[in-house]
């Protein structure tokens, strides 16, 4: 159980502070910030999510910017702790439509009520907004979307500033559209996280894709809804190929080390022909989690090469190829390499056609950075840049310098093939006809190329 | 509802306590509804709305139920501080308790629990006994966790009462919440009771595994860690209850999936059948590699558990190496709990993987990173004798790359490694000494040195390489000193020609005659008496075989291990520490008691702490430094009560409210005499001011060494600069001879000022019905008069500054003070409502940026210089009275000083 919970600021303000045990003491907010922010233990900079400050433990997790913590004084289940932070967060969410500080301030009363809800002296009672939504009374003020960056998958959306059809994903699940009237519509997201790392030679090392189907509806009434998944997929890589992939590669099967379901989702014909059936509770949620490390298609391929260019003097060149169908379009790409701590001064060679595409040399973390605003499938992009020394090097640049590793998101594609063939909601009428927006997403998440 | 609820922050013209007043008792519903919420708005900023008690406890009585809610919230809040006005809402609570709206019961019975008040505890077992037993489930689990928060305030009633009974009886509930908060509130009481209350024998074991299929996800992981208490009486019944728990490892939540492997794991240990472990192993692998998949802080606590089960269990994750390589964007705290991993799951089969990982990471920026990446490949080394040559020439490769760190790493492991397979690999040690000039770590330097005397024999310019540290030989670290006088010593054993003679007695003369370190001096001793009685023995005893050493990577000993893999899924699985160490949960009574009584105790909590440095996040010392120790006797009864802080300001009777605790006062810290019993005539009066939540106080102690009853107390403060006063008459019992008082004096600011130049004077008189009138003066410390609200934003910091005139600047120099520790310092000056607000690094010393706030507004700007550990402080601060200065340092030194 726990004893307190509270939101802080980046600055370490208070927005929300709720005690429920009374057993520790009230400067417990002063003691946390000030310990994680001046963190310097065991030579790391960084405080771990948990720890003990003169008996009492603190935990705490940083979301869209604001650290949510919880302290405790006694042996409890520190998952349990973290996952509560996250679910308290995201029932925040749905009720507030966005989470920032300005509407927790704004919508104060609704949170204490929420808060109360939530957790009885400690122990958590239920963190389902469905089922909240038969105890809370107030109603949210939704702050103005358009003035607060959209955080969370929603965001993942957006092309430049605009915005897909139907992302109001940023809306409240309980708060009624301007218009009085709720929209009804389902949004079902395939996000994958994928992680590659590429050898200097070009091979691939590791490669993993953390996948998730989120769902978020605002159908009324809780329809049964079906979902599902393409036929071939199967879980378990059979036996244990330590290294290597299974022998699956060109058969077509998408093939999941391991996946989990939320509560809500009924599994009885999952083996059978991969549907799955639920009811969906409101708020967001992910229907199932996936981990996949069968041999895919990485959307990117990067080499990245550094010479030495005579005395004092190297050049590097990066050289992205889009490898994933034309239809898509990669966008907010992100090519970052460290060079050698005495790189003195870089300039740039960028090759016309690429579009909104930047090049620096960034001198404080002695990082070249490259950004690209779009990158259409089948492209490729070079780029080259010469580097100025302050001092000799030590004959071993590969060492010095690099990996590079890259940051990008691709809408409307994903690298596993998972799909959803189809999503049937239950009919309520004929004339029902809810909107149903299925969307996929692929995002790098530790994408590597070594040198 | 209209508008936006920030408007209840904004502030009023009128005075803010009178307008909500008259708004709470307005005639429209509305309009109280607005007034609650801007009460419950100033409270949550922590101004103190705690006048408006009655006003607000006069809104409860609503059908509204977003209304009822609020005042609820209110009343938990400052029931403590109002005891007597809080039997007002009791009526209420106990018709609301029986009212046919279920949340409305559910609710009544849930705040009740929460108002810790004795008088209101009594009201509470009737509503709570019908709830018990109610007919709606939502009730009944609020009123399963209300039998726990009842225990907490007064465990003796919980049993008489017979709530344990009807909680037990919920075990059997139909609703599987109501059951699994029956299991979490006997879990809780069970842990502190030394009773059994709450045993699960295999019929209770049944009914929760039944539930368990139904629960919420927050209920499974209640049930299965109660369980996780049981013993399974032979191997079958193990295998049952494994079968009934492995499919919670399909769970989402990260929780039950760690609270599930527990049990498994537990139960594993009855299992006979090899084939069935095997097969739980197999099953338990890609859950517990799920959880690397979850957020970064899920992670870390997943793999702290992960490095448990791995030593015991090798086999669950031996294949899954690959999963721990880490990412490029992994927090540091991860990728250091995956390096421990990968050590540990290293093995002939993966080591050139996992040494292409190394390397790589040993070239990465951060330097911690780098620097643990280094010494993991000096342990594959240690821990794989077959992998050893290929370790040692990854290390050799990053030697060459010449960055500074990553070869004092590499310098500190290789002496390790030659210590794990002597005479292996000394041909190396040329490419070390190139870089013997960059080493600037002592225990790089400390194991360089180690290697140069060790091999004496075989590096030919052995003594020229030791000279030249000898040079810096009294400046060097300890270490260092002790590693060169025990080379220097083997050096001559081994090469007894005329250099190296020269070098020992230069040596022994440093380390016996200028230094003041015994250990140093110690060995040095010994050596020179085993050198000049027999330098044979000496020999023998310092060129002895050395015993080899092993692999540390698995360094838990196995009955810890074993303690902690039952701890699973809980913090001691993320500390590695034994509950024991760092769990000081305390009796919430015996605290509360404490605080209230003490609240000096309370406010020195903070300046008390530095003293025992605040523990090592992640790794609680078991001489934890908690002020409350787990033993402290819970005060049997109820909370003793509370001092009613604005009884008289609203008028009502509050002859028994502020009650003089006339306990010894062992709990305090002491408070400074200022009338010596030598000079009262046998009287005693210690006194200082502090203050708490907000209000100051003056905290007094009266000792009666006469021979005779002294009774009567009264007091009477002196006008003074800050026109600080009491609010009420003195509350102390008659005093028999050999007892004494404690009380604490709420104050009032403002009431009689002296006129003229600020000062810290306090003069106070104190009589009593037997003796003269006693006068004696205390100081006004300022920092009890420092505000909560004293925080200031970074701009209004600035914008404040600039605009003061550089007339409203002073500077004092405090020589004598030395910051030990910023941190404990700016705890310490949190604790007082000096808030800290931005610091910046000038050359070594910090310059710390605070602000601070007294009564009517006056804030202080706080700029602090100083280097940790070197005597000097600095201190500038700006504020639009200058004339407060001296008292603001003199109460700044004594500050630091303590």
């Amino acid at each position: 159980m726990i004893s307190q919970f509270f939101v802080l600021s980046q600055r370490g303000d208070n927005i929300v502070f709720r005690d429920y045990r009374g057993d520790v003491q009230k400067g417990s907010t002063e003691i946390f910030f000030r310990k994680v922010k001046f963190w310097k233990e065991d030579g790391e900079e960084e405080a771990p999510p948990v720890f003990n400050v003169d008996g009492v433990n603190y935990f705490h997790v940083k979301i869209v910017g604001l650290l949510f913590v919880a302290t405790t004084r006694a042996n409890v289940s520190p998952s349990l702790i973290m996952e509560l932070l996250q679910r308290i967060s995201r029932v925040t969410k749905d009720y507030l439509g966005i989470l920032s500080e300005e509407s927790l301030r704004r919508n104060f009363v609704l949170v204490y009520e929420l808060l109360d809800e939530v957790i009885d002296f400690g122990y958590v009672q239920t963190t389902s907004t469905e089922v909240l939504k038969s105890y809370i009374f107030n109603e949210p003020i939704v702050v103005d979307a358009a003035r607060v960056p959209a955080l969370g998958p929603a965001s993942l959306f957006m092309q430049g500033n605009k915005r897909m059809p139907g992302t109001a994903v940023t809306k409240s699940v309980v708060a009624n559209e301007p218009g009085g009237r709720k929209r009804e519509e389902i949004f079902v997201d395939i996000i994958e996280k994928i992680s590659v790392t590429f050898s200097s030679s070009g091979y691939i090392l590791t490669s993993e894709i953390d996948g998730t189907i989120q769902m978020k509806s605002y159908l009324t009434g809780n329809p049964e809804i079906k979902l599902a998944l393409n036929e071939d997929v199967t879980i378990g890589r059979g036996g244990s190929s330590a290294y290597g992939y299974g022998s699956s590669v060109g058969s077509g099967a998408v093939i999941l080390d391991d996946c989990n379901f939320h509560e809500s989702v009924h599994l009885d014909n999952f083996d059978l022909d991969r549907t799955l059936s639920l009811v969906p509770s409101d708020g967001e949620f992910s229907v199932m989690n996936y981990r996949m490390t069968q041999e895919f298609k990485p959307p990117f391929r990067v080499t990245a090469l550094i010479e030495e260019a005579g005395a004092l003097k190297a050049e590097v060149i990066i050289k992205i190829r889009a490898e994933f169908p034309s239809s898509a379009t990669a966008n907010t790409i992100l090519v970052q390499m460290p060079l050698p701590s005495y790189t003195s001064r870089v300039s740039f060679d960028v090759e016309p056609g690429a579009v909104g595409q930047l090049a620096d040399f960034k001198e404080a973390n002695k990082r070249l950075e490259w950004s690209l605003k779009k990158i259409v499938g089948g492209a490729e992009h070079t780029l080259r840049a010469k580097l100025t020394f302050s001092q000799e090097t030590h004959g071993n640049l590969t060492k010095e310098a690099g990996p590079v590793s890259m940051n990008f998101t691709i809408p409307m594609y994903n690298a596993s093939r998972l799909q959803v063939k189809y999503l049937q909601i239950a009919k309520k009428s004929k004339t029902y006809n809810p909107y149903r927006w299925v969307r996929y997403v692929t995002q790098a998440n530790s994408y590597v190329a070594r040198m | 509802m209209s508008g936006h609820d920030s408007k209840y922050f904004s502030t009023t013209k009128k005075g803010e306590i009178p307008e909500l007043k008259e708004e709470l008792n307005s005639q429209y519903k509305d309009k109280r509804k607005d007034a609650v919420k801007k009460v419950i708005a100033a409270m949550t900023v922590g101004k103190d709305v705690s006048s408006l008690f009655t006003d607000v406890v006069n809104c409860m009585q609503t059908e509204n139920l977003e209304l009822k809610k609020l005042v609820y919230l209110y009343l938990i809040n400052y029931a403590k501080s109002q005891p007597d006005l809080a039997i007002l809402a009791v009526n209420t609570f106990v018709k609301d308790s029986q009212d046919p709206n279920p949340l409305i019961r559910a609710l009544a019975v849930r705040t009740m629990g929460c108002i810790r008040v004795d008088k209101i505890t009594e009201y509470l077992c009737d509503p709570l006994q019908r709830c018990l037993k109610d007919d709606d489930p939502y009730v009944r689990k609020t009123a399963a966790i209300c039998v726990a928060k009842l225990y907490d305030i007064n465990a003796e009633l919980v049993e008489d009462r017979g709530f344990l009974d009807s909680l037990k009886d919920l075990i059997s509930d139909n609703n599987p919440m109501v059951v699994a908060n029956a299991v979490a509130a006997l879990a809780e009481i069970q842990e502190n009771s030394a009773r059994p209350i709450f045993e699960i024998t295999s019929a209770t074991l049944q009914k929760l595994l039944t539930a368990l299929n139904e629960c919420t996800e927050w209920g499974q992981v209640f049930i299965l860690d109660a369980l996780s208490r049981y013993k399974a009486a032979d191997a079958r019944e193990a295998e049952n209850i494994v079968e009934r728990v492995t499919p919670r490892l399909q769970h989402a939540n990260c929780a039950v999936v760690l609270s599930a492997v527990k049990m498994i794991l537990q139960q594993m240990e009855l299992i006979t059948s090899t084939d069935i472990v095997r097969n739980l192993c197999k099953k338990m692998a890609p859950p517990l590699v799920t959880l690397l998949s979850a957020e970064p802080e899920i992670q870390y606590v997943a793999l702290r558990n992960i490095n448990l089960i791995v030593q015991k269990r090798p086999t669950i994750l031996a294949h899954e190496i690959k999963v721990f390589f880490c990412k490029y964007n992994d927090p540091i705290y991860v990728k250091m709990e995956k390096l421990e991993i990968m050590i540990k799951l290293a093995s002939d089969r993966n080591i050139d993987q996992v040494l292409l990982e190394f390397k790589e990471y040993a070239t990465e920026v951060d330097v911690d990173f780098v620097r643990k990446a280094v010494r993991a490949i000096g342990r594959c080394a240690i821990k794989l004798e077959r992998a050893a040559e290929r370790c040692i020439s990854v290390l050799l490769e990053l030697i060459k790359i010449k960055v500074n760190y990553v070869v004092q790493e590499a310098i500190i492991v290789i002496k390790d490694i030659f210590r794990r397979y002597p005479n292996t690999y000394e041909s190396i040690i040329a490419t070390l000494c190139e870089s013997l000039d960059t080493l600037d770590e002592p225990e790089a330097k400390a194991s360089m040195i180690w290697i140069i005397g060790e091999y004496a024999e075989r590096i030919d310019n052995a003594d020229e390489l030791l000279e030249s540290f000898l040079e810096s030989f009294p400046e060097e670290p300890p270490q260092v000193q002790l590693q060169l006088l025990t080379a220097t010593v083997k050096l001559f054993l081994k090469k007894p020609t005329e250099g190296p003679q020269q070098m020992i007695q230069a040596v022994l003369n440093n380390a016996t005659v200028e230094t003041d370190n015994p250990d140093l001096r110690d060995r040095a001793y010994i050596y020179w008496r085993l050198l000049s009685t027999d330098p044979e023995a000496a020999k023998d005893v310092v060129l002895a075989e050395k015993p080899v050493i092993t692999d540390d990577s698995n360094q838990l000993d196995s009955s810890l291990l074993d303690e902690l893999l039952a701890n699973i899924a809980t913090l001691s699985s993320v500390y590695h520490k034994p509950p024991e160490s760092f769990v000081t949960r305390l009796k919430t009574v015996s605290q509360r008691a404490e605080e209230d009584d003490y609240p000096e105790g309370s406010e020195s909590g903070y300046p008390e702490s530095p003293a025992h440095p605040v523990d090592g996040a992640a790794s609680p010392s078991s001489s934890s430094g908690s002020r409350h120790p787990a033993t402290s006797p819970p005060v049997a009864a109820a909370p003793a009560p509370v001092p009613d802080l604005l009884g008289d300001l609203i008028g009502l009777d509050n002859s028994n409210s502020l009650v003089p605790v006339d306990q010894p006062a062992p709990a305090g810290p002491p408070l400074p005499v200022l009338l010596p019993a030598a000079k009262g005539q046998g009287l005693q009066i210690s006194a200082e001011l502090t203050r708490s939540d907000g209000q100051v106080f003056y905290s007094m102690l009266f000792e009666n060494n006469t021979q005779s009853v002294l009774d009567g107390f009264m007091i009477q403060f002196n006008k003074n600069t800050f026109g600080l006063a009491a609010t009420g008459p003195l509350q102390v019992p008659p005093l028999h001879p050999g007892t004494s008082a404690r009380t604490l004096l709420p104050m009032v600011l403002f009431q009689n000022v002296a006129p003229g130049a600020p000062n810290t004077l306090l003069q106070v008189a104190v009589k009593n019905n037997q003796q003269p009138v006693w006068y004696f003066s205390d100081k006004i410390s300022l920092h009890v008069l420092f505000t909560e609200d004293g925080r200031m934003e970074r701009a209004t910091f600035l914008e404040t500054w600039k605009s003061l005139p550089d007339s409203n600047e002073v500077l004092r120099e405090f020589p004598g003070l030395v910051i030990k520790s910023m941190e404990s310092t700016l705890d310490k000056l949190a604790a007082s409502n000096m808030f800290f607000i931005a610091k910046r690094k000038n050359a070594n010393q910090e310059v710390l940026y605070l602000s601070a706030k007294i009564p009517r507004g006056i804030p202080f700007l706080i700029e602090l210089t100083a280097a940790v550990g070197v005597p000097g402080v600095k201190c500038a601060i700006k504020t639009p009275s200058p004339e407060m200065a001296p008292l603001f340092f003199e109460a700044l030194e004594h500050f630091l000083q303590s």
